[in-house]
């Protein structure tokens, strides 16, 4: 799949001239696990050093037996796929991964590029997919389908767009909407938050119903979690209320 | 720039409304020039503003009178208190819908990720081949989003930015936190105030305002409220 841009294809250099791919195979079903090693055996410069069925499995195998490209499932017991990419990616190596997931859902595109896999193929591939996405996924290219990179920059852009939305709307709180959110973080009734203030419950109302409306919320614990989420609720009097409850 | 002759031997040609309409805000010239003679030609593309500071371009789209089928190319590099990002909030927030590609040439996400935040629909990079270019232009107008010629690890820095919880005010001054950061270490308010070279009582003082503040009531009670919130990274190892 071409990558675009000058910097994307500056291949790291592989194993030794004239070696082969060393592959690892990750999924929970043997069956899928014999598929790929199949697909792999058809090719002479794919050479099948292990198998895993679970995260830790994999993450162990890919350290003990240095593979050049990894074969990854994503929905794996004990540590996800995802999760194992993540680790991985931690370690500075120079392993290209490869996602076959049943998963053909935008999350899963989207955070399988975003935590650094190489490729991603659907299991609804052909099997010749599979070994050809292996050996371009080794000498450095990335395997992205058209499709699967435009949803994946989808994504980034709806993330963009939510992350502008959230801080409009954290600026449009006016100091008093805060101070009540914050109130409601220590569970606080209307009427407790009114003496608080110094203000009438009525007063106080109004103002936690404006502050739901520009929160888009409809409950307490709604207003609390967005606060949270949006950094507005400062911890310490959050977890004090989580004390006394 | 003084106007030698008002004899508009070649008036610009009217605006094909079939054809995209390119608003090129590019400081560079020769790099302007460069965009603008490869957009006119492409046969389903024309340039209807070529600007190369950022009110000169919102103005030139405010007074255009065509109001679809249009796409704005912005360099990232347009600097001064109008810069770029002012440049697309400005956009974002007087045309909503108006297709917005940045691009600019950078070694690092950060500049491109506000980009995205403030209202910018994709990126390509300048060095990218002519062609990438130009199909990166279409496609934003086509309503996708571009992040085109950046390394591959691009998309996680920009999303994990993108992420990142709004920026927390802390509650505490610099010189609670410090004192703070000390405390996690165990010292006694003597040993803190040696420390900081400061009196004990002045420690006292610090940290029962500290408390009240984030609502603890023991030293381990503020640690952890202050950790929760972000406020505190504690070493491992202390």
């Amino acid at each position: 799949m071409p990558v675009s841009g000058a910097t994307a294809v500056a291949a790291r250099p592989r194993s030794t001239n004239g070696a082969l791919t060393r592959v690892l195979i990750v999924d929970d079903h043997p069956m899928v696990r014999d598929i790929i090693r199949l697909a792999c055996s058809d090719r002479s410069e794919l050479e099948v050093i292990g198998e895993a069925g679970t995260g830790p499995e994999a993450l162990d195998k890919c350290r003990t037996l240095s593979p050049d490209v990894l074969v990854l499932d994503l929905g794996l017991p004990g540590i996800s796929g995802l999760d194992v990419i993540r680790q991985l990616r931690r370690e500075e190596s120079a392993l290209r991964i490869l996602v076959v997931s049943g998963r053909g859902d935008r999350s899963a595109i989207f955070e399988s590029a975003r935590v650094g896999a190489d490729g991603y193929l659907e299991k609804t591939g052909s099997v010749q997919d599979i070994a050809a996405a292996v050996e371009a996924v080794a000498s450095g290219t990335q395997v992205f389908s058209v499709d699967h990179q435009r949803i994946a920059h989808e994504v980034l852009g709806e993330l963009a767009r939510k992350s502008r939305e959230a801080a409009f709307m954290v600026s449009s709180l006016t100091r008093r909407e805060r101070q009540i959110l914050q109130l409601i973080a220590q569970g606080l009734t209307s009427r407790q938050m009114a003496s608080t203030l110094g203000v009438s419950q009525r007063t106080v109302e109004t103002h936690v119903a404006n502050l739901y409306d520009k929160l888009d919320v409809r409950t307490r614990v709604q207003a609390v979690h967005r606060g949270i989420e949006l950094g507005l609720i400062v911890m310490g009097e959050w977890w004090r209320a989580e004390q006394n409850a | 720039m003084t106007v030698a002759t008002e004899a508009p031997a070649t008036a610009p040609p009217r605006p094909d409304p079939q054809r995209l309409g390119v608003i090129l805000v590019e400081p560079q010239a020769v790099v302007r020039a460069g965009i603008a003679l490869l957009a006119s030609a492409q046969p389903d593309m024309e340039v209807l503003v070529e600007a190369s500071h950022a009110q000169e371009a919102l103005q030139s789209l405010k007074s255009l009178s065509r109001k679809a089928g249009m796409v704005v190319v912005i360099d990232l590099a347009l600097d001064g208190e109008k810069d770029s990002l002012w440049l697309i909030r400005s956009l974002r927030e007087q045309f909503p819908s108006l297709p917005l590609l940045a691009c600019g040439s950078y070694r690092d996400d950060a500049q491109v990720s506000k980009a995205l935040f403030v209202g910018a629909d994709g990126f390509v990079d300048t060095r990218v081949p002519p062609e990438e270019f130009i199909d990166a232009i279409r496609r934003t107008a086509r309503g996708e989003v571009i992040l085109s010629g950046v390394p591959r690890n691009w998309l996680g820095r920009i999303a994990d930015r993108l992420e990142s919880p709004a920026p927390r005010r802390s509650v505490l001054t610099a010189r609670e936190l410090e004192v703070l950061t000390v405390a996690v270490e165990g010292l006694t308010a003597r040993q803190i105030g040696a420390r900081l070279g400061v009196r004990e009582r002045t420690v006292t003082t610090h940290l029962s305002r500290i408390y009240k503040k984030l609502g603890a009531r023991s030293r381990i009670g503020a640690v952890v409220a202050a950790t929760t919130a972000g406020l505190l990274s504690i070493q491992s190892g202390t």
